[in-house]
């Protein structure tokens, strides 16, 4: 206890340097802005906005990167209660009850009940992660190659279990990242594989490219075949943005169930924040007293998918700071973006950086903090934006990312990969393919591959081996457990049920 | 493989006929995918002794996807889905077209090496930004004149701000013949 309260003490001493203060701050008011804006998610504007954090000095770029995170889940619900349009996949729900609120006048309740569970949440993962840091990197540490290997299964298969749709196109998915992520040198022998003797595939795909195309312009090649529906804004004064008491006491048990599940899922490979507002919403419902009042404004609605989301956000940290292992396509973005700041993510980052360990952990409680001051009287600002027509903000984004596309390798080529991705996410969609195991996969693939020929090697060309190491087995046996539940059709109508959620 | 309503002699007189068009052309293209995967990685060096080779990884994964793949069609073939939604071809195209415009001009591109008798000279990140927005917008339904012309400088003008002012990326600026 003494020691999480040492290690917190540098964390906040790190955080609180005024650069990293204002890089924090940066980070959540654009997290916010490209949160605010629909039609642009969380993957995209993380990877959107990686080549700008390369000049930063690394904690300071890592803290900016976690900001632009969870400032996007903060700013998603803004859009999602004034104007009916989820600004980010995880204010799907929140949509539901949030802009209902709007409609009778309380959209001033709704985005401070919003604020104030995320806030909630954020404290509550904050600690978390702190406690589950040093546990979770010494179990790291007695982990070796199979051990690795079937992590990362484990990893995937969660992917797959939490994904929309079908379980066996989500396994296909994965199976074609894990392709993808083969093109290149091999580590090993240095031999180019898949590359079609283009040289500039000798490198590999780059993990940007893939991920501004499937979820960058696939998404915009998306928006712009949907007609152009009116956004009709509350146009209302938004007045009186504290809560009511009563208001206060009927979210309470709201706030505090969606940070429990949405911390869990979180930490849960494969998981994430979208996965954990629709299931905290699909829940609260489930065990209200009034289900019926869901759907016509019922604030709970609103308090726990954005508590759960917020808490998500942040414990998908832990299996990336402690196991170097990303649990979604958002935190993969954060191992390119820490590898490229020559920092290998994994269990030696606490040992032989704790200040940027822990430096981390301390600027999310006060990005949470400064979300909360700042956003709720810049919400305003944040309405206006949305008045910038799509036809004019699509283009923008476009331009943008090719720029940014660009700028990390100073490449042309990379900017036609990217446009090739888009193509292929649009694909996809068209066939109900989820564009996000596949990004996971991609990053995953390498490590996976790396560890694969670590184990056989060890263990002789013995495939057993991951069978007979008692952690290994664990996980794989997990692993084959969870999938088989996935594929139990009891099971598979709950998981649709949640998901279905989102159209009502 | 071919989608024609067949009757088939197993499971008692059901129609072998696509049901799922999502999934028995997603899984054709995922079996098509692996196969040429097979095919590039076909004579990388595989396992010998304990050890992987470069090969092997690629062929096992890319296996594995075609038995996904076939199994995807499967599905297709025996549960009902919806149709596929038809492509759209103006948005898309001129978003592509964009972005690839984007490519050829900040550094200049030789298209001889494709077979055009063009060669784009490197016309700098001003103009290309310019350039690619105009064609993005133009997908646009309701495109203005005016306004994408304004809204195109104002990102231009953003844009070489952010990047090579205060990121301080060295980027050619204007066209260099």
């Amino acid at each position: 206890m003494t020691d999480l309260l040492a290690n917190l003490a540098l964390g906040f001493s790190v955080a609180a340097n005024p650069y990293n203060i204002g890089f924090c701050l940066l980070g959540t008011l654009v997290g916010t802005l490209v949160g605010v804006l629909p039609g642009i998610g969380t993957v995209a504007t993380v990877a959107m906005l990686l080549p700008i954090t390369f000049g930063l000095p690394p904690i300071g770029a890592l803290i900016m990167l976690a900001g632009i995170y969870y400032g996007a889940q903060y700013g998603g619900s803004t859009t999602s209660i004034l104007v009916n349009i989820p600004g980010e996949a995880t204010s799907v729900v929140t949509c539901l009850d949030g802009h209902q609120m709007a409609r009778q006048g309380r959209a001033g309740a709704a985005l401070s009940i919003s604020a104030i569970g995320s806030f909630f949440a954020g404290c509550v993962a904050t600690v978390l992660v702190a406690a589950l840091g040093v546990p979770l990197t010494s179990l790291a540490l007695l982990f070796g190659p199979a051990e690795y290997f079937s992590l990362m299964v484990l990893g995937l298969i969660f992917a797959v279990v939490l994904a929309k749709g079908s379980v066996l196109k989500a396994i296909a998915m994965i199976l074609m990242g894990l392709l993808l992520s083969m093109v290149g040198s091999d580590l090993e022998t240095g031999a180019g594989r898949m590359t079609f003797d283009i040289p500039e595939l000798s490198d590999g795909i780059g993990f940007t490219n893939v991920a501004m195309g499937l979820f960058g312009f696939a998404e915009i090649i998306r928006n712009l075949e949907m007609s152009q529906e009116s956004r009709n804004i509350v146009n209302a004064k938004i007045s009186g943005l504290m809560p009511t008491r009563q208001d206060l006491i009927d979210s309470s048990g709201a706030i505090v169930r969606g940070t429990i599940l949405g911390s869990i899922l979180g930490i849960l490979p494969g998981g994430g924040a979208v996965v954990a507002s629709f299931a905290a919403y699909t829940f609260e419902k489930r065990v209200s007293k009034h289900p019926e009042r869901f759907g016509r404004g019922a604030i709970q609605g609103v308090a726990a998918p954005e508590s759960a989301n917020n808490a998500a956000a942040q414990t998908s940290f832990i299996p990336l700071l402690t196991l170097g292992i990303p649990p979604n396509a958002v935190m993969a973005l954060m191992v390119g973006a820490m590898t490229i700041h020559g920092i290998v993510p994994g269990p030696q980052v606490m040992t032989k950086q704790p200040e940027l360990f822990w430096g981390m952990i301390a600027s999310m409680w006060l990005g949470n903090l400064m979300l909360v001051i700042i956003n709720l009287p810049l919400v305003g600002v944040w309405v206006t934006l949305l008045r910038v027509p799509y036809r004019l903000l699509y283009p923008s984004i476009i331009v943008f990312c090719c720029i940014g596309i660009y700028s990390i390798n100073n490449s042309p080529t990379d900017v036609v990969i990217a446009a090739i991705f888009g193509l292929v996410g649009y694909w996809l969609v068209k066939h109900d393919f989820e564009p996000a195991p596949l990004v996971l996969a991609f990053v995953l693939g390498p490590l996976m591959e790396e560890n694969l020929r670590r184990a056989m090697l060890i263990a002789r060309g013995d495939v057993t081996v991951f069978a007979t190491r008692p952690i290994s087995a664990g996980l794989l046996a997990v692993a084959i457990l969870l999938l088989v539940l996935a594929a139990l059709p009891a099971i598979r109508k709950r998981r649709d049920e949640v998901f279905v959620e989102s159209k009502n | 493989m071919s989608g024609e309503a067949k009757p088939s002699h197993k499971g008692g007189g059901f129609q072998l006929k696509v049901r799922g068009p999502r999934e028995f052309y997603g899984g054709l293209a995922l079996i098509a995918l692996a196969i040429i995967a097979i095919l590039a990685s076909s004579e990388l060096p595989g396992q010998h002794g304990f050890a992987f080779g470069p090969g092997t990884a690629p062929r096992m994964f890319a296996t594995m996807l075609a038995v996904a793949g076939a199994l995807v069609v499967l599905m297709g073939l025996l549960i009902d889905g919806p149709p596929v939604e038809s492509f759209a071809i103006r948005g898309p195209s001129y978003v592509l077209v964009a972005i690839l415009l984007f490519a050829g001009m900040i550094r200049g591109i030789d298209l001889n090496m494709i077979g055009l008798p063009f060669k784009i000279p490197s016309l700098g990140m001003v103009v290309s930004t310019f350039t690619a927005f105009i064609i993005s917008i133009m997908g646009s339904s309701e495109m203005r004149w005016v306004e994408s012309l304004i809204a195109a400088m104002v990102m231009t003008a953003f844009c070489v701000a952010l990047f090579v002012y205060l990121l301080g990326l060295p980027f050619q600026l204007w066209p260099a013949f």
